[in-house]
């Protein structure tokens, strides 16, 4: 590896191993403390959505205590992936990349392992409350108002830190997974705080709640969780292939056109809302074409010399496929805004459809990826355990195949859908009867993807096992 | 270290990612270009002018105030209109059809086409009960009076409404003829022998 | 671009941006939105809309506790965008004023179930009692969940009482037995019985009549009673 950085690329001179090794030390107790949490709520969440997709087989399954209803069922999941999951991994990733980056070590590691204690914890609480019926009916913002302090407070503990960290950094030129990552923390502090008072402490008139709730399952999905996914994809897809990204500028144009058009939308085309809110909406998601091409262009031109590599490491092989979903997401958002499209395929499975393939096909499957690589190096940056590579492939198929079938058999349940409700010659009940099949592969993907969490937790569990064990061992050896 | 495990990871962990600085391709510029031009066209045509009473299918506050009743005569019908559907089409349904075991039809009806609207606004005022014909047609239910709920303007502009909707193409209704048929009390329901005395030529 | 102030500058104004878009533009616009009164609605005069009464709020507590939002929208979208108003789902597309009084605003985002913008209209409270305890009893087929915890199957003391369900015979309760809706059942029938978009407004005005050809008989048959 030369020292001197040729001028076609801005690598920066490397860092002697030693310096690495302690960055990712500092890490170690509070990411793992975020990483595993969110490993065990998402297992939940996915159980909660098997759960909730079964019953549409058999409505009376778990009908018959409040606590288990579809509606706080569904709730339950969504919640459990979005804050349990979504935001500790988003978080830990950041956080990692801020300080590799950086090359600094991550400031106030105590702080963050305490926010993310509270922040587990008052998930914990919000959870129990929407089980219990304090669920506020918005969307994807549903924990109840009594942990919204908590939560807020929680995460500015451990987005100041990551901030610090940025601050401390002793790298001057920005990579653009910094951006990402930056763009990402600052998002949600402002959409929570927003939601969190317009929506429960001081509730707006009206439709006005509806507007705000869509605006913030929006920017939640597609900006934080969408910011924090990229970041990972940009920093793992070069550095593990060993080219450099192909274009600064189009990271640069899609990092900025994502954060300006990306954000607009979310609203349904035929809500009882001003038309010219809408019309932003839509404008918003066809703009966001630019930085998918962007983001294409760019990776397609960094891999193509290199495409039998992708699937060699495996890392590597989440990330793009994170990559890929993430492209197919944002090209079906874009073609499901257009009114003559929504008129047809709003509130069907259709949308449904792109929640999942975004959330689990292209978050989970980015978050999954820097797992695989960062854990190892938490617990031992000089000799770090490896995964059973066994357990990696039983999580990897049924998780991609759980998405692919589900993905699909909604998305044309979805459309199906669309066309027979469009038709009032169609009873309702002939409606939900087309869509049957479709909810039968639904839930076959659900099982797939649960079946695959439970060996990412196997996988996890093994590891940490592994990794005491060596240490216990060693320690021994020292004491001998 | 068994078979089982992944590979060992390779030594890349002290290189991090850089970029080069290839250009921005100038087709994907003309693209934002052609996609922003086209948003401003969409938001003229489909942003209402930013006007809060303009709500989707309109295009603009001109169309709004375009599609709404103009004349007082339009405004009259349009309350009768309203009347009808929240109060009349559960039982003669929504396209005025009527149906079995419910309602008779208004749809072509002689009773609601006669010249005069004597008979309907005593129905409508009093309720009817007993044996009637309409369109060749017997019928046997019971119709609850709305004397007491809707004053004489509300009931000729219901009447007015069904007497010119649905093909029906019957003179308006004026309240002074609710009125007089008002002054004509009668308690109780109307029956088709009473109808048939009042005279609607 | 790498310098970190410039970097918060350039997130800060496009997450102005956004917000300026959807939150304080919109909430300068209709946040202050007042019950209009509108000629077409019902008499002149009269204002719409005209909050719920008691029993009907606590409904709604009810409803958004049971996540009945997560199946059900509350909002008929226009003629041109959808065939809610083909389907009977309402005589008019929801505006700003439909929810000025609704806590919170459950406008729902998926249609596994009907829409219930003008439920009021098509069900009474019997009606929506049944199909919380047992959808199947009216709809064959049907995947919503029963609630049966909304109810208490007890047993007939002496007289059966008026409110108990008239369940058809594959879900009723055995003999002796009746099922009797409980506070929040109750509630929760009167909520969606009060949900009700009515009249025509100056940003949702009645469709157009065509012009048409009359339908007056031509002959006055000789047995109809008009002379």
């Amino acid at each position: 590896m030369s020292v001197t950085a040729s001028p076609a690329q801005t690598a920066p001179c490397p860092p002697p191993q030693s310096a690495t090794i302690q960055i990712d030390a500092s890490c170690r107790l509070p990411l793992l403390g975020l990483f595993g949490g969110a490993v065990l709520w998402l297992f939940l969440g996915t159980l909660f959505a098997l759960i909730a997709s079964l019953k549409f087989h058999d409505p009376r399954f778990l009908a018959n205590e409040p606590y288990w209803t579809y509606g706080r069922i569904h709730a339950a999941h969504r919640t459990a992936l979005l804050y349990g999951f979504g935001v500790p991994a988003a978080l830990g990733v950041g956080l990692w990349l801020l300080c590799r980056l950086g090359r600094a070590l991550l400031a106030g590691p105590g702080v963050v392992l305490i926010g993310a204690i509270f922040w587990n914890t008052a998930v914990t609480i919000g959870l129990i409350g929407i089980l219990c019926g304090d669920s506020t009916g918005f969307e994807s913002f549903q924990m109840p108002g009594y942990v919204s302090a908590i939560l807020f407070v929680s995460y500015l503990l451990i987005a100041l830190c990551g901030l610090l960290t940025f601050h401390r950094r002793a790298e001057a030129p920005l990579y653009s997974s910094q951006w990402f990552v930056l763009g990402s923390f600052f998002w949600f502090s402002w959409i929570f705080s927003t939601a969190s008072m317009l929506l429960l402490c001081r509730p707006v008139r009206g439709v006005m709640q509806s507007s705000i709730a869509w605006w913030y399952a929006h920017n939640f999905s597609s900006i934080f969780l969408g910011f924090a996914g990229l970041a990972s994809i940009f920093y793992f897809i070069p550095k593990l292939l060993a080219r450099p990204l192909h274009s600064h500028y189009l990271a640069a144009l899609a990092f900025w056109t994502l954060a300006l058009f990306g954000s607009w939308g979310g609203i349904p085309g035929g809500a009882p809302l001003p038309s010219w809110i809408i019309s932003m909406g839509v404008v918003g998601a066809v703009l966001t074409a630019v930085p998918v091409l962007a983001v294409a262009v760019n990776f397609y031109q960094t891999v193509r010399h290199d495409l039998e590599a992708l699937d060699a490491d495996l890392t590597l092989r989440f990330t793009y496929v994170a990559l890929v979903f993430w492209l197919i997401a944002g090209a079906q958002q874009i073609v499901g805004v257009l009114p003559n499209v929504s008129a047809l395929t709003d509130y069907t499975w259709f949308p449904v459809a792109h929640w999942e393939l975004f959330h689990y096909g292209f978050f989970a499957l980015a978050m999954f990826g820097a797992m695989y690589y960062v854990v190892p190096r938490l617990l031992n940056g000089d000799d770090p355990p490896a995964w059973s590579a066994a357990l990696v492939k039983a999580h990897f198929w049924p998780t991609f195949f759980g998405i692919l079938i589900s993905y699909i058999a909604l998305l044309v349940g979805g459309v199906g859908q669309g066309f027979l409700l469009s038709d009032p010659k169609y009873s309702f009940a002939q409606v939900t009867r087309g869509t049957l099949m479709a909810l039968r592969a639904g839930t076959l993907g659900d099982l797939c993807l649960v079946v695959g969490t439970i060996f990412f937790l196997l996988n996890f569990a093994l590891l940490l096992s592994r990794h005491c064990r060596r240490c216990w061992t060693e320690t021994r050896k020292e004491r001998a | 270290m068994s078979q089982n495990d992944t590979k060992k990871p390779a030594n890349h962990d002290n290189s991090e990612p850089g970029a080069g600085f290839a250009t921005v391709p100038i087709w994907l510029i003309m693209v934002f270009g052609g996609l922003f031009y086209w948003s401003q066209l969409y938001l003229s045509d489909h942003a209402g002018g930013f006007d809060k009473q303009v709500y989707a299918p309109f295009d603009s506050l001109e169309e709004v105030v375009r599609m709404n009743p103009k004349s007082a005569g339009d405004e009259f019908r349009i309350m009768g209109q309203d009347i009808f559907n929240k109060t009349c089409t559960a039982c003669h349904q929504p396209t005025g059809l009527g149906k079995e075991g419910t309602a008779p039809p208004l749809v072509g009806s002689e009773w609601v086409l006669a010249p005069e609207p004597d008979r309907i606004a005593r129905i409508v005022l009093n309720g009817l009960t007993g044996p009637i014909t309409v369109k060749g047609k017997d019928w046997n239910l019971t119709m609850v009076p709305w004397k007491d709920i809707y004053n004489d303007k509300q009931l000729a502009a219901v009447l007015t409404y069904i007497r010119s909707t649905w093909g029906n193409n019957a003179p308006p209704v004026k309240p002074e003829q609710v009125a007089a048929a008002r002054k004509d009390i009668h308690p109780g329901p109307m029956t088709f022998p009473e109808l048939q005395q009042i005279p609607v030529q | 671009m790498n310098s970190g102030p410039l970097l918060f500058l350039g997130l800060f104004v496009a997450m102005a941006c956004s917000w300026l878009s959807f939150v304080l533009g919109p909430q300068l616009q209709i946040g202050d939105m007042r019950p209009t009164t509108n000629m077409m609605v019902g008499a002149s005069g009269q204002i719409y809309p005209n909050p719920e009464p008691g029993a009907a709020h606590q409904g709604a507590e009810i409803y958004r506790a049971d996540g009945c939002v997560s199946c059900h929208t509350e909002q008929v979208r226009p003629r041109d965008l959808g065939s809610d108003i083909n389907r009977g789902w309402g005589l008019r597309r929801s505006t700003g004023y439909d929810y000025l009084f609704a806590q919170p605003v459950l406008l729902g985002s998926q249609r596994v179930g009907p829409d219930l913008a003008n439920a009021g209209r098509r069900m009474d409270a019997a009606a929506v009692l049944l199909r919380l305890y047992e959808p199947r009893a009216l709809t064959p087929g049907s995947i919503m969940p029963p609630h049966p915890f909304l109810f208490d199957k007890r047993k007939i003391q002496g007289v059966r009482s008026a409110d108990a369900l008239q369940l058809p015979a594959p879900f009723a309760p055995p003999p002796g037995y009746e099922v009797v809706p409980c506070p929040e059942a109750r509630a929760l029938a009167a909520y969606v019985t009060s949900l009700h978009q009515d009249g025509y407004l100056f940003e949702a005005p009645p469709p157009p009549q065509p012009a048409g050809k009359t339908n007056a008989p031509a002959k006055v048959p000789t047995n109809s009673p008009v002379k």
